[in-house]
């Protein structure tokens, strides 16, 4: 007998951990705070390190109690042949189970976070949902949804005394042997110190129960009727009962099912607590958030002893969203945030992740991201519940992160697919020539290329998620990155909406150069060694040489990109545009207006932009905003007073007067169907004569991957050259309109350098492509710069002249360039002088050289500007009725014969 | 002996009936006694979906909605908007702006709540 009372058992270990539990939870109730658990706790574990430990000691002794409760039972059934308790005890028993169960969801319910409030919620509803008893039994059990008082007496109190009642009453001891309690006591002194019970950080949108419900939610996944999963619980009870009480085939029926359950349940706890995500979807451990949406559960740091930090300064720090955060202990007086970023409102974690409740800098640095914004961790940092999840949801759905359209086209050039508007996206390129292309050298201006160092936004700068355009140094911030001394940094750069041309400099001074052009600026092949010594040059990037050309007038005055381009363009809509003018929804008419204009009530705002705009502007209650036509989105930056139009440039505050078109613009005769830029772009653009090969012994570059690689594409350029822009024509399913078009891909790409097949065909293309230059000028460019410019016509440059012999008009045209021998028209023609050319033309399926007849109908005009002055009062009234003037012309006034 | 063990069985049960009675009485009163009729949450008609606590207020095409937080199949609180989807962060039943099932294991819609805004438009009283 004597024996076998000191023989160690899991019951007896169990016993051991009963009483660890009591005297750590009694030891944990002084530090505890019943008003606000989540705070107290993660206070505890931030300012207190051996309350800390006590919380760990009594995490984990329960949790060994638990699991030696469960495993004393399977000893029993194991080694017993029969267990044959009297009924009256083998019903407190399994009742004990249950209750063992509810001590330790009311424990994991007391830390108050996330996963505990979910956790609540459902107990909560399933007890509400018992028949007759289930609302006074769920208010019993949890109280009041604002209180932790009842949980907190249930916890220590009620199902702790009849946890003790029944273990002695089974065991008939109070106390373990003397070694099980040293050795269960030390053990669990060095688990506690090395692992932490679990916090969430209420930042993680994965929440999940304790482990040892975890294949519950598992089941309650799949039910519709969640409160039938109760049976399951009732059916193990009774299987408990009958297995401790019962006889012969009952009993091992009841045992063998518990095993089948435990087995069954266990596989269930693993699928919860392993393949499940935020919002229970499957995950794989191979999954990019894996680490991120499961293993968060498991960041268990290490009690220290010795913080890094002052703890008054830990004490001094605030409490954020709820929470203790122990980085505010060390980085102490950052400053140089905007209101809404404050450490203060948002702690640090919510950007920069790392654990908020280690005390050590290695430990709270673990899994840190130093640079948030980056999309690969946008939805971690920039995306959380709380702040911009909509919108880090809608980033990548835009261009500047699909990068739809220069993908599509480039493997259209590359004769890999017909049609260049399928959409694309630069995470799935493959291995294909025209992919290789991109990766070599086009494709590093996407906002999810990582930005990886930290430092200002600059010529350089490409990608960084977020951060791209709303990353903002101070001059001292700047100062203290350069100096990097090794101290605390403590000016920390702004996130902030002031989003400047800079911001967008980096990549839109490329390919269509919209952000020089804007400013004046064209690009030339210049070296940097050529470059002459003027304000009219200019050197970015260290090497490319820009001459001063015409500005923007929007420029001129002040404007900057954001003054015109809003945020769901700039962050995408949620919609996955083919190409960068479908996505693009600001109009020159919608600002520029000459009837009605088109509004939205501040009150009537969606909340992104009433939010920028308050942030922007302050209170704009009761003003009426301009909407744009083609998406209906607010232009939050304008306003309607008194039949006047008003701007506000977003970053400077400037305030001016929208001017209506001209009347020549708004005539609905000739004309009506020339986009605004057709006429008013004052320069664009434009290369000539690239050729591209594959050099397998140059050192190139992967774009995608970030590292150097030997064997790339190389480009070999032509000529650039800035001047009036070519037009085309660009059919919709709404409206043909006459838009301004630049010579996008006239090439040859050597296919074979790559595929190494000799049979590969060198590929030629003379497509155009539409552009939108940004080079606008007040004055809209002359009659005779379209109506006779062979350029304007998509002829090249060249002679073009009316010739008038015998009384019969005839157009010539000689070009400048020689015929190029794969196609024979001159290098920089898009059409065939008088021909129509049809098959592939341009980088859009919608966009047309002017044909045969609306070339002919152009140089009629043409013909007559020959001798007329545009300004003339003939070729005024020729605006407006102009067949009518024809019809009646004098003798004098030889038109063009087309045969 | 059988007898008297019947009678105090019977007795035990009738006192434990008694106590179970007294017990439900006195936690439905006090629920009643403590209840909130009704919530004052600040109304931001910018906003298409608010969380707020309990509740979801759904500002659409001019009208305001007020649903109830508490996901239909088990309870927990809804506090993500995805797509145009309200997210359930438990089991991932998913809801539309109407409030209706999009994806289980929920399949009963969001209950309504009834709400009334405030004369000066600034508040929503919610369960009025």
């Amino acid at each position: 007998m004597g024996q076998k009372k000191n023989k160690t058992t899991f019951g007896t270990l169990a016993l051991a951990m009963f009483w660890l539990v009591v005297f750590s939870g009694v030891a944990l109730a002084i530090p505890f705070d019943v008003k606000d658990p989540y705070l107290s706790i993660s206070n505890i574990m931030v300012v207190n390190p051996w309350a800390s430990l006590t919380r760990n000691y009594h995490y984990w002794s329960s949790q060994f109690f638990l699991i030696f409760s469960l495993i004393h039972f399977y000893e029993h059934y194991h080694y017993k042949e029969k267990i044959g308790l009297k009924k009256g005890i083998s019903f407190r028993l399994s009742l004990a189970v249950l209750i063992i169960f509810l001590a330790m969801i009311t424990g994991f319910l007391l830390k108050g976070d996330a996963d505990s409030q979910q956790a609540r919620q459902i107990l909560q509803t399933l007890s509400e949902r018992l028949p007759l008893i289930g609302k006074s039994l769920a208010f019993s059990l949890l109280g009041d949804p604002e209180s932790y008082q009842l949980i907190y007496v249930h916890h220590i109190a009620t199902f702790t005394v009849f946890i003790a009642i029944a273990m002695v009453e089974h065991g008939r001891k109070f106390w373990p042997p003397a070694l099980d309690f040293v050795a269960s006591a030390a053990g669990l002194f060095i688990l506690s110190y090395l692992l932490s019970a679990p916090l969430h950080d209420n930042l993680n949108p994965a929440v999940k129960g304790p482990w040892y419900f975890v294949g519950f939610q598992e089941i309650l996944h799949w039910l519709r009727h969640p409160e039938w999963s109760l049976l399951i619980f009732l059916a193990v009870l009774v299987l408990v009962y009958l297995a401790n009480s019962a006889k012969d085939k009952t009993m091992f029926l009841s045992k063998r099912s518990l095993l089948i359950f435990v087995g069954l349940y266990s596989v269930l706890t693993i699928i919860g607590l392993f393949f499940r995500g935020q919002n229970w979807k499957w995950t794989t451990p191979w999954s990019q958030e894996y680490k991120f949406e499961v293993l968060h559960n498991f960041r268990t740091p290490s009690v220290n002893f010795s913080p890094d930090f002052e703890l008054n300064e830990a004490i001094a720090s605030p409490a954020i969203q709820g929470r203790k955060e122990s980085c505010l202990a060390c980085h102490t007086g950052t400053h140089g945030f905007t209101d809404s970023h404050r450490p203060e409102a948002i702690g640090c974690i919510s950007c920069h992740a790392g654990n908020p409740f280690a005390t050590g800098k290695e430990q709270s640095h673990r899994n840190m991201i130093l640079i948030p914004g980056n999309l690969s961790t946008a939805k971690q940092s920039c995306g959380t519940t709380q702040c911009h999840p909509q919108i880090t949801e809608r980033v990548p759905t835009g261009l500047m992160a699909t990068l739809s359209g220069m993908i599509s086209v480039n493997r259209f050039v590359f004769n890999e697919q017909d049609n260049p508007d399928e959409p694309a996206h630069v995470s799935q390129l493959g291995n294909s020539a025209a992919d290789e292309h991109l990766r070599n050298l086009c494709v590093r201006c996407h906002l999810g290329n990582p930005k990886t160092e930290p430092g200002p936004v600059n010529e350089f700068s490409r990608g960084g998620g977020c951060l791209a355009c709303h990353l903002n140094y101070s001059p001292q911030a700047e100062k203290e990155l350069a100096e990097n001394n090794g101290e605390m940094m403590q000016a920390h750069p702004e996130v902030s909406l002031k989003i400047t041309n800079n911001h967008c400099f980096g990549c839109h001074s490329r390919s269509g150069r919209i952000a020089t052009n804007y400013e004046g600026w064209h690009e030339t092949t210049l070296t940097k060694e050529e470059m002459p010594d003027s304000a009219n040059y200019r050197l970015i990037e260290g090497e490319r040489v820009f001459v001063k050309k015409q500005e923007d007038v929007h420029h001129k005055l002040g404007l900057e990109c954001i003054d015109c381009h809003h945020s769901y363009e700039l962050m995408g809509d949620g919609n996955h545009y083919a190409h960068q003018e479908n996505q693009q929804d600001v109009q020159c008419s919608d600002c520029h207006i000459d009837d009605e204009p088109r509004t939205i009530a501040a009150e009537n705002l969606d909340n992104e932009s009433a939010i920028i705009a308050a942030l922007r502007f302050g209170n704009i209650a009761g003003k009426k905003l301009l909407l744009t036509e083609k998406h209906k989105r607010a232009l939050i930056n304008t306003y309607v007073e008194n039949d006047s139009v008003y701007f506000i440039t977003k970053n400077s505050g400037v305030k001016m007067t929208m001017r209506a078109p001209a009347a020549v613009c708004s005539r609905n005769e000739a004309h009506s169907s020339l986009t605004c830029s057709s006429c008013h772009t004052s320069w664009a653009p434009t290369c000539i004569g690239c050729h591209n090969a594959y050099d397998v012994n140059e050192r190139g570059y992967n774009m995608i991957e970030n590292h150097e690689q030997k064997g790339t594409w190389v480009e070999y350029i032509g000529q650039y050259e800035a001047k009036l822009p070519t037009l085309g024509v660009r059919k919709s399913k709404d409206k043909t309109e006459v838009v301004p078009v630049i010579p996008g891909m006239i090439m040859t790409i050597d296919l074979k350098s790559y595929t190494g097949n000799e049979n590969d065909p060198e590929i030629f293309h003379r497509l155009y492509a539409p552009a939108s230059p940004h080079t606008t000028s007040a004055k809209g460019r002359s009659c005779v710069s379209c109506h006779n410019d062979p350029v304007a016509l998509g002829y090249g440059e060249g002679d073009l002249n009316y010739i008038i012999t015998n009384g019969k008009g005839k157009w010539e045209f000689n070009s400048k360039y020689a015929a190029d021998p794969h196609d024979g028209l001159p290098a920089d023609a898009w059409i065939d002088f008088m021909k129509t050319r049809t098959e592939k033309v341009a980088t859009r399926s919608d966009l047309f050289p002017f044909d045969e007849q609306q070339q002919q109908r152009i140089l009629t005009v043409g013909a007559c500007l020959t001798c007329h002055d545009e300004n003339s009062a003939v070729m005024q009234k020729s605006l407006n009725h102009f067949d009518e003037l024809l019809k009646n012309r004098s003798s004098k006034c030889i038109v063009p014969e087309w045969k | 002996m059988n007898d008297r063990r019947t009678f105090l069985k019977i007795a035990i049960a009738g006192i434990v009936a008694f106590f179970v009675f007294v017990w439900n009485k006195l936690t439905l009163n006090h629920i009643e006694a403590t209840q909130q009729n009704t919530s004052v949450v600040p109304l931001n008609k910018n906003k298409e979906v608010t969380f707020a606590d309990r509740f979801i207020i759904v500002n659409q095409n001019n009208s305001t909605t007020v649903f109830s937080a508490h996901c239909t199949h088990l309870g927990c609180k809804i506090d993500k908007y995805e797509g145009d989807r309200l997210v359930c962060p438990c089991h991932g039943s998913e809801y539309n702006l109407q409030g209706e099932v999009m994806k289980g294991p929920a399949y009963k819609n969001l209950n309504v709540i009834p709400s009334q805004i405030s004369d000066d438009g600034k508040n929503i009283i919610i369960g009025a």
